[in-house]
């Protein structure tokens, strides 16, 4: 036997546990804890730093009820279904996201993290993504995380970092628990929860990236659809996943900062100096993302690349404002702009396309976990929250819908009357095949067998795709399965690795068939079928992935109605 | 791309690796490391925790030639 399997097993219990303790997953943890049920949260990483804010965040977007007529509940749903038609389910939206704002406000304050200005003590919003008014508050986030880890801390959540999981178990068709490995000590954890709440984010590292470097990405490249595969397995199902996201960053360097160029006055010029976006979208530079990512494509092939960001007209005081709230966002964005040569007052910043990644198609929703009006799967003791969701995502609605989940959960798992048991052979069986990959001595690289889905994905879907397409990206996929047993870790991070990449690979497969049942075209590029361009009304709703008893992806659609 | 961790500040301290998202940084001979370099995110995290300012960031010509 291996000397990697020689790490102590740890078996646990608790009502609700959250896997993926970022933003979603501490606000479940709190309020899971407030419920009164106990928490375990299980982290990849380390909660503290961990997530899609690890580093920093610098806006949460929100209706405010200020008095003018875009800042309401109403004209904010009105937004939703307008800028996320087809994607976000707004009876859900109300009950995770509407409902929760004010407390999520207040809990954000609470914890200690200003949302106002330092200076002036104002809240200051910024208009972007399509909004009818400014609804992107402009506050310093770059402690948010630290803080609500400290949070959960205080109200005495249990926490286990560094712990990748691998997989979930039911019985009688409920949750039971899952497995999961230490990847600092190679201990094992079994754990027996009443509830679970995935809120592990979107899928990182599936397609080509600008550098050709998979980690220098604009969302956490530590989210790898681990918990999407593992769900998915279970039974649980998917919705949104055909979406692949992109967005605009500095070219060499995919950090995020869309928000603050655009919110501050950016303008998106061309190679020949002209702003284009008028040519695309009503809204100009203030347009959604998707459309701003259609813009660039276009005159990138239209041969007026490259595309710029133009700040030399902004005021000193919007343009320190702008450098300033960049690096809260992405720490060391206004380093690397400044060791390319670009100075505050002088140059256009060149700009490209971001890599395409796994993820919601508007920030007005999700992608993953099918979820009800109660956060809760289609799976008994399953639930979702956050960007692992199919209805939550960016920082206003992990906030706020990460605390519902948190309630729903713990309602949940107080009205069970006990856990329901594991299997031991399974999870003996399980823990030979998470270690499998220290125990062979020759094999293939997580970074190859990775670059190789990513060639696949980018060629065939990585964005646009057809039919053809997608079915001989899926056939090239499939014919990968046979590598998978030939992955081979030197250490426990390889080993982490080796489970990623088998993870970015089902996922891209989920992807791929999910797509297929999309014969439309919706949030351009983000879906793109060249083979059915157009966006048709029948497909106004949600292409929701299960798995089918081959143990393939099967599809159902399920209609969205909008009374606007 | 990578963060970069001066030997002669480190105190050992172990934040930047206990922290790091990316599980790239690993504590040797009582110094912290970045062990794969390759799978810094950049997010500075490290740089925000460490208490003697011994974390800086190369990016590389990969991120500033192109």
């Amino acid at each position: 036997m291996s000397a990697w399997l020689s790490g102590e097993v740890h078996r646990i219990k608790t009502d609700v546990a959250v896997i993926g303790g970022g933003t979603a997953g501490l606000n479940v943890a709190m309020a899971a804890r407030e419920a009164g049920a106990s928490v375990l949260i299980v982290d990849k990483a380390h909660i503290m730093r961990s997530g899609a804010i690890a580093g920093g965040i610098d806006h949460f977007m929100a209706y405010l009820d200020t008095g003018e007529s875009w800042d309401t509940r109403e004209a904010w749903l009105k937004y939703v279904g307008k800028v996320a038609r087809g994607a976000a389910d707004l009876r859900i939206h109300e009950k995770v996201f509407c409902d929760e704002l004010p407390a999520a406000l207040a809990r954000v304050e609470k914890i200690g993290i200003s949302l106002r200005q330092k200076d002036s003590g104002e809240i200051f919003r910024t208009q972007t993504l399509g909004q009818p008014g400014p609804y992107s508050i402009n506050f310093d986030g770059k402690f948010l995380k630290p803080a609500m880890a400290k949070e959960v801390a205080r109200r005495r959540c249990k926490v286990i970092n560094r712990v990748q999981v691998t997989n979930l178990y039911l019985h009688d068709g409920e949750l039971a628990g899952f497995a999961g490995w230490d990847m600092r000590t190679g201990d094992f954890y079994e754990v027996q929860a009443k509830a679970v709440v995935i809120a592990t984010g979107n899928t990182n590292r599936m397609f080509k990236s600008q550098t050709g470097n998979p980690f220098n990405l604009w969302y956490c490249p530590a989210n790898t659809g681990d918990l999407h595969r593992a769900a998915w397995d279970a039974g649980v199902e998917l919705a949104n996943v055909e979406y692949v996201r992109m967005t605009i960053v500095p070219k060499g360097f995919s950090a995020p900062g869309f928000n603050a160029f655009f919110g501050m006055g950016g303008k998106f010029v061309n190679g020949l100096g002209d702003a284009f976006m008028n040519t695309y979208h009503p809204m100009g530079d203030k347009a959604p993302r998707n459309v701003m990512v259609w813009g660039a494509l276009q005159e990138v092939r239209a041969g007026r690349g490259p595309i710029y960001i133009d700040v030399r007209h902004l005021k000193p005081k919007d343009l320190e404002h702008l450098f300033f709230t960049l690096g809260i966002d992405k720490d060391t964005l206004p380093e690397f702009l400044h060791a390319k040569g670009y100075s505050r007052e002088g140059t256009m910043i060149e700009m490209t396309i971001s890599e395409p990644m796994q993820a919601r198609p508007s920030e007005m929703c999700g992608a993953g976990i099918k979820i009800d009006e109660t956060c809760a799967s289609n799976i008994p003791g399953v639930f979702g929250a956050g960007d692992a969701s199919d209805q939550m995502g960016c920082l206003h609605m992990c906030m706020a819908g990460g605390f519902a989940a948190g309630k729903h959960a713990a309602r949940y798992a107080l009205r069970q009357t006990r856990h329901r048991p594991l299997d031991a052979k399974v999870l003996t069986a399980e823990r030979k095949r998470v270690f499998a990959p220290l125990t062979r001595r020759a094999g293939l690289h997580y970074g190859e067998f990775e670059g190789i889905v990513r060639i696949i994905t980018t060629d065939h879907f990585g964005p646009i795709k057809t039919e053809i397409s997608l079915t001989s990206g899926i056939a090239k996929l499939d014919q990968l399965d046979s590598h998978r047993e030939e992955l081979k870790a030197s250490n426990l991070h390889e080993l982490m690795r080796c489970h990623e990449a088998m993870n970015i690979h089902a996922m891209a497969k989920i992807v791929a068939h999910a797509s297929l049942a999309r014969p439309e075209s919706r949030f351009s590029p983000y879906h793109h079928r060249a083979d059915h361009p157009e966006t048709k009304d029948e497909y106004c709703g949600l292409v929701v992935v299960g798995k089918g008893a081959d143990g393939r992806p099967t599809t159902r659609f399920q209609p969205l109605h909008y009374a606007v | 791309m990578t963060a970069v961790i001066d030997k002669k500040k480190c105190n050992g301290c172990g934040l930047c690796a206990l922290y790091c998202p990316l599980d790239v940084i690993y504590m040797e001979d009582g110094i912290g490391h970045v062990v794969y370099p390759d799978e810094c995110w950049h997010c500075g995290a490290c740089r925000q925790e460490c208490a003697k300012g011994a974390v800086r960031f190369e990016f590389g010509a990969m991120m500033l030639a192109v």
